[in-house]
């Protein structure tokens, strides 16, 4: 068991074997409301063992660190062989710790949460499936593979999206999540074959970037091959303009908007961005595009989480914002190198995963006191209800504001150091590099803004309760608590211990194969292995925040929303989502809807055309029917004549 | 050295040994037709049958490959190559046939038993062990004379069996058109026989093609081609191609169902079995092929058979209602399938080695063809009863629900019958198109090979089309007449249960068969000990 590999192949195993368990479970009554022993029990044992693979990952010497199980031959058609085979690298055995760290506590809230749910079994079976399917994308050595996982991600998202399955809402929220992420799928296919084709038919990730770095294609080739790559990243971790299926997510149990938005789903994109460094920073074109639509989709939806009364679709949006933020940074691979940009996406998808956790399950908890309402206009002033829930939203909202020292404000100082590095030496795309830049800082504002604004609106001024609330208005119980507490902890403390001063994520994603590699193409030494502090960028960074959380503590503080009237249409603008819901429905939505109706009549005259050429071997058959008349005499001579026509045209033609 | 004389004379008195197991079940059939007279009774022939088909198989089994050790031991120290002289020839096919007759004859002799009585039992089952030793005999007999007798032992006993169980109009008049028919096809063929002799001036096969085979390098004999014609019309009947098919639905539908089982099956194998032999398809003459493609037409007329005959079959069989009729065009339609691997063969230059030789293709498929379609009559029999005959195909209406296992097995032979993958069916047309669009595309046939395999492609989509609705009607449709539910003979479920366990089994592993007709059929033979060895 000292290989690292056999431990990540048993952590991968476990949310398997939960999941079947699970779901054997919830076939018996009595046995369902136990359905939650098995995953939280696989959860844990999973995390312990990604911080065994961890710290062997740790321990392991070399430049260069990976480890890669044997690999077994999944299938194989002509050119195209695809291996089960896993690697742990520092970059899997990162994303390995943090998905199964905070798939635990989520599991263990779930407890709570979803007690006395009638489909308590299936919900616990999916979450074990929906880890499951996250380890196997992390663990993934070929690409394939890491579809199958990426796919599985889509399936369970489907399902739990969808979980209140009666409900309209939530089914029409399932169905937009799977199709919009699908549609990015489809690129990500094509860009898969794509580098299939030019990369000497690999799909495993070390041969195929070997062999592409060696022989790069022409760059046409390999900024559409990315940029398709990067098509499966916008819809799965929800960037324009494929975000739209985020904010209606929530429609699922909030434990679940939880995992989607911390570990499962939404970094499975940021994953693949930073596992394709290497065929990535080939093309600074495709680079560009990366960090362009990350700073359009984090300023935007930033924009649009000022106005919402939706307390999960504030965070539903900050997360959308924050994804743009990790895009930024691997945008910037190439002007500055690999290694850092890597290290500051993955170290903002650690930290964010601790505090928009923490958020969600916050907010799930004031969810459970106001009997399911969530719309922060109905409540507010619950900071003496619920004590704890507070001190927990605000250590999340805190660091999700960026405030000085607590987690947020590092990972994205990290970010915006790296961009504002890019915009210095960007070669050709400086100014762009430079307009990013612009826009990571805006958005830093804003979202302190609308952090607190949100934080504001609920817990401060006179006590509200809605009525649906009844008896419920009271702080949640010890279950729900402890992992608000325990994500509190990490939200606050996860980002100074590791990254700014112990350099453990720095330290270690160097060593990770695709990002030696990916330097190696870029011809940096990796001589500046950890950023250095830039005090002026995060002097700047934390006076935005301040100011943002200022204004919003000026403004909202009575917890009454009041817009000015000078406002009041860039309000409407924000709360109505920029309209972009509705631009999509008149421009996609509608089309298709016609193309459905047109591709109805033609199905009518393919049909139509369809009976007619099935009914010609009909016709033919009562053609040919009355030979079989049932006479002998006629039948002999059938035979007969038939020998006579093969004789005839044998003998003449041969004899010619 | 041994002289020509002193080998031919050992040849000629080993040649007994070669068909000991044909011998045991003639005599078996003897005895059987005594006890028909001493002892009349169901049990007791079904009972001596068995033995003599089990003791046939003792006696194949003791033989195994020794037959060819002993063949190739005659000439062994000669230049002489026994495939010219032998009149009985163990190589090649010829123990595949035997253990296919062999294994048939079980499962017909189940099949017998709901149509048989105590007074016509021993005269039936003798007859069929008649059939079983001819039809085992056609692999392996090296001369024209044998040839016919051996198919002349399959066809008379047909025409007693057609005329065993009398009950009505209707099956008299399938016998007599069977038999009306079956002796113009035996004339036509022994006409073309007489032709082939007056050109060679031998009877022995090998030695025969191998005259045809040298004189085509010059110049090409139309007497020959006559005569070649005359013999494929011939088995044309046998195999019921297009314009030779005409008896085959009027005797399905009217003959003794366990004997239509019969008839759609062994005459067709013995039929292919007896063409690609009489082509040099098996054992290939030093010069080459005596009617291949580059220089004959032969190939195109079998390629023009191939195609009329699955469709005519196809589109004839949309129309029909009546169940065994159906199969009796599908059976027409199956056959055209199973020349496509003849074709192909034709066409195939000597030293060529592809996956697929075409002629283990058309064997493959005439194994599952026969696993399938006998499977169907089986059944057929089986939910057969006086009171509520089975004839149409809405007779099978709700068997799905009351009769689920039976049901269930005639789904599988018809997901065979039309190509699903997992079925033997899928497997042997799988080859047969993989023969064809593998075969060189040359000048002689170009692309005519692809696009056969298209035209079978279609075909079998329109088979599709009966087969399913045979499908619907039995799980879909409530039953019209139901199917009485009164105890029945088992052994024909049983036989049934056999030929699905063949045809998932030989779909799911093709291997388990497709070796064996492989070896059977190599394209170069290695004289000598050699082959011996190649195949142990």
């Amino acid at each position: 068991m000292s290989d690292p590999t056999n431990l990540a192949l048993l952590a991968l195993g476990l949310p398997l074997l939960a999941t079947i368990l699970a779901a054997v479970m919830g076939t018996c009554s009595t046995l369902a409301k136990w359905a939650h022993l098995p995953v939280v029990t696989a959860f844990a044992g999973s995390a312990i063992l990604a911080l065994l693979v961890l710290s062997k990952v740790m321990q392991a010497t070399g430049s260069e660190v990976a480890f890669l199980s044997t690999a077994q031959t999944w299938f194989h058609a002509g050119n195209l062989q695809v291996d089960f085979q896993i690697t742990v690298d520092p970059l899997s055995a990162l994303m390995l710790m943090t998905v199964t760290f905070v798939g635990t506590w989520i599991a263990v809230f779930s407890v709570g949460y979803m007690h006395d749910d009638p489909g308590y079994a299936r919900y616990f079976s999916l979450m074990a499936l929906f880890v499951f399917s996250m380890c196997l994308l992390i663990l993934a050595s070929d690409l394939l593979l890491l579809v199958a996982g990426w796919e599985g991600v889509g399936l369970c998202s489907y399902l739990l999206i969808g979980y209140y399955y009666a409900k309209p809402s939530a089914a029409a929220a399932a169905r937009k999540a799977f199709l919009v992420t699908r549609l990015g799928d489809v690129g990500m296919i094509l860009g898969i074959f794509l580098f299939w084709q030019a990369g000497g038919y690999h799909t495993n990730f070390d041969k195929l970037f070997a062999h592409i770095t060696a022989n790069p294609p022409d760059s046409v080739t390999l900024t559409t091959a990315c940029l398709l790559l990067f098509c499966g990243a916008i819809g799965k971790s929800a960037q324009f303009p494929l975000y739209v299926w985020l904010p209606d997510a929530m429609e699922g149990p909030t434990p679940v908007s939880a995992l989607i938005h911390a570990a499962t789903m939404v970094t499975a994109g940021v994953y693949l961005l930073a596992r394709a460094m290497p065929l990535f920073v080939l093309s600074p074109d495709a680079q560009i595009v990366v960090a362009l639509i990350g700073g359009f989709t984090a300023i935007l939806s930033a924009f649009i989480a000022l106005a919402q009364h939706d307390l999960k679709r504030v965070l539903a949006y900050s997360t959308v914002s924050q994804l743009g933020y990790m895009f930024m940074a691997l945008g910037a691979g190439g002007p500055v190198s690999a290694n850092l940009v890597v290290t500051a996406a993955i170290f903002h998808v650690f930290t964010h995963a601790f505090f928009k956790a923490l958020l969600f399950l916050s907010s799930g908890s004031v969810m459970h006191a106001m009997g399911n309402v969530i719309d922060m206009r109905k409540f507010g002033g619950l900071r003496t209800l619920m004590p704890v829930t507070h001190i927990t939203f605000l250590c999340g909202a805190a660091a999700l504001a960026g405030f000085p020292l607590l987690s947020g404000f590092w990972s994205k100082d990290l970010i915006i150091d790296m961009v504002y590095q890019a915009s210095e030496h960007g070669g050709s795309h400086a100014t762009l590099y430079g307009l990013v830049f612009l826009t990571a800082l805006v958005t830093a504002f804003l979202t302190a803004f609308y952090t607190f604004r949100a934080y504001f609106l609920t817990f401060w001024g006179e006590l509200r309760t809605p009525p649906e609330a009844g008896h419920h208005a009271q702080e949640s119980p010890l279950g729900l608590l402890a992992p608000l507490i325990v994500l509190a902890f990490g939200a606050v403390l996860a980002g100074i211990t590791v990254e700014p001063f112990a350099h453990g994520f720095s330290n270690l994603l160097v060593k990770a194969p695709s990002v030696v590699l990916a330097n190696s193409v870029l011809h940096v030494e990796a001589e500046a292995t950890h950023p250095h502090f830039d005090f002026a960028l995060a002097g700047i960074s934390t006076l935005l925040a301040l100011s943002g959380m200022a204004l919003a503590w000026w403004h909202y503080r009575t917890g009454i929303e009041t817009v000015p009237a000078a406002l009041k249409s860039v309000y409407r603008l924000s709360e109505n989502k920029l309209y972009v819901d509705e631009i999509f429905n008149g421009m996609f939505v509608k089309p298709a809807e016609w193309l459905a109706v047109l591709s109805r009549l033609c199905d009518g005259l393919l049909d139509g055309v369809a009976r007619v050429v099935s009914f010609i071997p009909r016709l033919i058959g009562a053609l040919l029917k009355p030979l079989q008349n049932g006479l002998v005499q006629f039948y002999a001579l059938g035979m007969v004549l038939g020998l006579a026509v093969f004789l005839t045209v044998v003998v003449v033609r041969t004899s010619q | 050295m041994k002289s020509l004389a002193d080998v031919q004379n050992a040849l000629l008195a080993g040649a007994v040994h070669f068909v000991l197991p044909e011998v045991v079940l003639v005599g078996t059939a003897c005895l059987l037709f005594v006890l028909a007279v001493v002892y009349p009774r169901r049990t007791a022939a079904v009972g001596l049958a068995l033995i003599g088909l089990t003791w046939a198989v003792a006696l194949t089994y003791s033989v195994g490959s020794g037959e060819t050790t002993a063949f190739w031991a005659f000439v062994e120290g000669t230049p002489y190559s026994p495939h010219l002289l032998a009149a009985i020839d163990p190589t090649g096919l010829a123990a595949l046939i035997r253990w296919l007759a062999l294994a048939s004859g079980f499962i017909f002799v189940l099949l017998a038993w709901p149509e048989i009585q105590d007074h016509n039992a021993g005269e039936y089952l003798g007859c069929l062990l008649v059939m079983i030793a001819g039809s085992s005999l056609i692999g392996r007999v090296n001369d024209l004379v044998s040839l016919f007798l051996a198919l002349e032992m399959v066809s008379i006993p047909t025409y007693v069996l057609l005329y065993l169980p009398l009950r009505g109009r209707g099956e008299q008049e399938a016998a007599v058109k069977y038999f009306l028919l079956s002796i113009l096809s035996s004339g036509v063929l022994l006409f073309g026989f007489s032709y082939l002799y007056g050109l060679t001036g031998t009877t022995n096969l090998g030695a025969l093609l191998a005259v045809l085979s040298a004189a085509h390098q010059h110049a090409i004999t139309p007497m020959a081609l006559i005569a070649i014609l005359m013999v494929i019309a011939a088995f044309g009947f046998r195999i019921s191609a297009v314009p030779f098919q005409f008896y085959a639905p009027d005797v399905y539908q009217g003959g003794p169902t366990g004997v239509v089982a019969q008839i759609a099956f062994i005459p067709k194998f013995i039929g292919f079995v007896a063409l690609v032999r009489v082509l040099g398809l098996v054992i290939r003459p030093q010069d080459g092929l005596p009617f291949e493609a580059s220089t004959t037409l032969i190939p195109l007329v079998l390629w023009v058979m191939a195609i009329v005959t699955m469709t005519f079959g196809n589109v004839l069989a949309l129309l029909q209602d009546d169940l065994k009729r159906l199969l009796a065009y599908s059976g027409i339609a199956h056959s055209g399938y199973m020349l496509i691997g003849i074709v192909v063969a034709c066409g195939l230059p000597g030293n060529s080695t592809p996956a697929l030789s075409g002629v283990d293709a058309t064997l493959f498929y005439l194994i599952a063809y026969g696993l399938m379609t006998v499977g169907a009559f089986a059944l057929i029999l089986y939910w057969n009863s006086q009171e509520r005959p089975i004839r149409t195909i809405d007779n099978l209406g709700g068997l799905g629900e009351s009769h689920p296992l039976s049901a269930a097995l005639m789904t599988v032979f018809l997901f065979s019958l039309i190509g699903m993958p997992m079925t033997a069916g899928f497997a042997g047309k799988f080859m047969l198109f993989v023969s064809a669009f593998e075969a060189p595309v040359e000048p002689p046939m170009q692309n005519l090979y692809r696009i056969l395999a298209v035209v079978a492609a279609v075909n079998a989509a329109i088979g599709a089309v009966y087969y399913l609705r045979i499908v619907g009607v039995m799980y879909l449709r409530d039953p019209l007449h139901p199917v009485s539910s009164a105890r029945r003979a088992v052994l024909p479920l049983f036989a049934a249960c056999l030929c699905a366990i063949g045809t998932v089994a030989f779909g799911v592993y093709p291997r388990l068969i497709a070796d064996s007709t492989q070896q059977a059929t190599p394209l170069v033979e290695v004289p000598g000990n050699a082959a011996v060895v190649a195949r142990m």
